[in-house]
């Protein structure tokens, strides 16, 4: 596996560029104080350079969604160690970062177009403006037929297709996705894996990808964090070697693709098996 | 259009049915006219009271008056009161024993004191549907805000939103399915109050007509009445679901 990781020909631009998320012995302790004190994060470090995709994954309960938590800045936990986004601390309702759940949280009462512009609403993006880039937007995952429908006309593959336009279209430098597409079959995943790919392609972001599947993780990823059950701590940082752009369905005949997916598996196992 | 049709036909077959069953069964002397009156004497009524003698406008127009009155004041009221409990949490936990145990008391028992304080007008009447009105549609509302999913909340939050936008944005979009249904309660009861009072004692009013022909063993009269305000209330239902199929289309 050595030798995959040696060059990177299709990853983060050069080294000399400030890193977009750094994490420097971060250790998240819940509870301090009381006499349930659980210590979720254990001394994590890694940092992503801007326009760089790197997955998170891990068994449940490995912190990973915490330390997706801590970037946005909604934690009321104070962590120890430093973590920077963009070189500043985390806080909530930083613009720079847009953020996407499992479940797709489209508002019901709004139409696709509308809710593909919620985040620019409420940062403040004027109307006229907002809608032509929410709408733009939509043509980009496909949805260009559909910005009059509400979400209870829409399937689930494309009310997550919705959610990843509103994500988009906010053009934050910095994307966190907490298992974006876990609540889908596995074809409709695979289909909105690669929208993901190409909006990724087009629009070049930062991206913190948390998942608990394997394949999709080194399907996506630049370099793949590989966490141990909790209290979290990093067991890998492997880098993914396959060229770009990628097609996620054309990966699965891949033998490399296959190689790292054994690898990963190995490396998660021996994180679960410290219980 | 078919399946609709076949339906509609099927009622109307019913209720002829049941109608001539009931007169046949009245002509028959198996049911005393004196006690459940007859179809034919309830068309009779309803025909003197609206068409030839005219009277029962008078009294529809003020049960509906009342009603109308309370429904808004009532639900008004309940809508702000909701808003500001869920805007201050801590004025709500301070005022909820007290709601709660009005909320508990018999409404209608109440007549009385309202008639003493407010009169044999219509002031009593709209007192008792408000004393309804207003706590369903109170609790429908602060239902309705606290049942708002907490994934929108989490992503509005992290998107930026501030409190004011989320508020406006997401929460209260959110409660209005439910806060409509306490509203489409509140009408019906808000005629349930009016008439209960009326029944006790008004100036005007369908309740106050009803609590006569009662008194005057009218059957026919009474079953009339009994009809009109089922047919009442019934009305408001449909229309109070078509308002809300043309606001929330998104449902």
């Amino acid at each position: 596996m050595n030798d995959m990781a040696a060059a990177r020909p299709n990853g983060a631009p050069g080294a000399a560029a400030a890193p977009a998320i750094e994490l420097n012995d971060l250790t998240m302790r819940f509870g301090v104080g009381t006499a349930s004190t659980v210590l979720a994060v254990d001394r994590v470090s890694f940092s992503l350079a801007p326009g760089e995709f790197v997955s998170l994954i891990g068994p449940s309960g490995c912190g990973k969604t915490t330390i997706l938590n801590l970037l946005t800045g909604l934690l009321a936990e104070e962590p120890e160690g430093d973590v920077r986004v963009l070189g500043k601390p985390p806080s909530a309702g930083n613009p720079d970062i847009a953020y996407m759940l499992a479940r797709d949280s489209l508002l019901p009462w709004r139409s696709a177009l509308g809710n593909a512009a919620f985040g620019m609403e409420v940062r403040g993006v004027p109307k006229k403006e907002r809608e032509r880039h929410a709408l733009e937007l939509l043509k980009e995952v496909g949805l260009g037929d559909f910005a009059d429908k509400y979400p209870k006309a829409l399937s689930h593959g494309m009310r997550q297709r919705c959610a990843l336009a509103r994500t988009f279209a906010l053009d934050s430098p910095v994307l966190l996705m907490d298992e974006p597409f876990g609540a889908l079959d596995a074809q409709t995943k695979l289909t909105l894996e690669d929208v993901l790919m190409r909006l990724w392609s087009a629009h070049r972001k930062t991206v913190v990808f948390v998942t608990h599947d394997l394949a999709e993780a080194i399907a996506l990823s630049d370099r793949v964090v590989v966490m141990s059950a909790r209290p979290g701590r990093m067991i890998a940082d492997v880098p993914i070697d396959l060229p770009r752009p990628r097609s996620v369905r054309k990966l699965q005949s891949d033998h490399r693709f296959h190689e790292y997916y054994a690898h990963l598996w190995g490396l998660l196992e021996q994180g679960v098996g410290d219980e | 259009m078919n399946k609709t049709f076949r339906l509609g036909l099927g009622h109307a077959v019913f209720i002829v049915a049941f109608v001539a069953v009931w007169e046949l069964a009245s002509r028959a002397g198996m049911l005393d006219p004196t006690f459940f009156g007859r179809p034919s004497g309830i068309v009779a009524y309803l025909w003197n009271g609206f068409v030839v003698e005219r009277n029962l406008w008078n009294d529809l127009f003020y049960t509906i008056l009342a009603a109308t009155i309370a429904f808004w004041a009532g639900s008004i009221a309940a809508v702000l009161v909701g808003l500001v409990f869920a805007m201050l949490p801590r004025v709500h936990k301070a005022c909820e024993p007290y709601l709660t145990l009005l909320n508990a008391m018999p409404r209608i028992a109440l007549a009385p004191l309202f008639l003493l304080w407010f009169g044999l007008g219509v002031g009593s009447k709209i007192a008792v549907a408000i004393s309804l009105v207003f706590f369903i549609v109170l609790s429908s509302t602060v239902a309705g805000i606290k049942g708002v999913n907490s994934d929108h909340l989490v992503l509005s939050r992290a998107l930026g939103a501030k409190p004011r936008d989320i508020f406006f944005k997401v929460t209260l979009p959110s409660a209005v399915p439910v806060i409509f249904s306490g509203l489409r309660l509140g009408l019906v009861y808000s005629l349930l109050g009016v008439v209960a009072a009326e029944l006790l004692a008004a100036e005007h009013g369908l309740g106050q007509v009803l609590a006569y022909l009662q008194s005057t063993f009218d059957m026919n009269g009474v079953m009339a009445l009994l009809f009109l305000l089922a047919f009442l209330g019934l009305s408001i239902t449909v229309a109070m679901n078509w308002i809300e199929r043309r606001l929330l289309v998104w449902q």
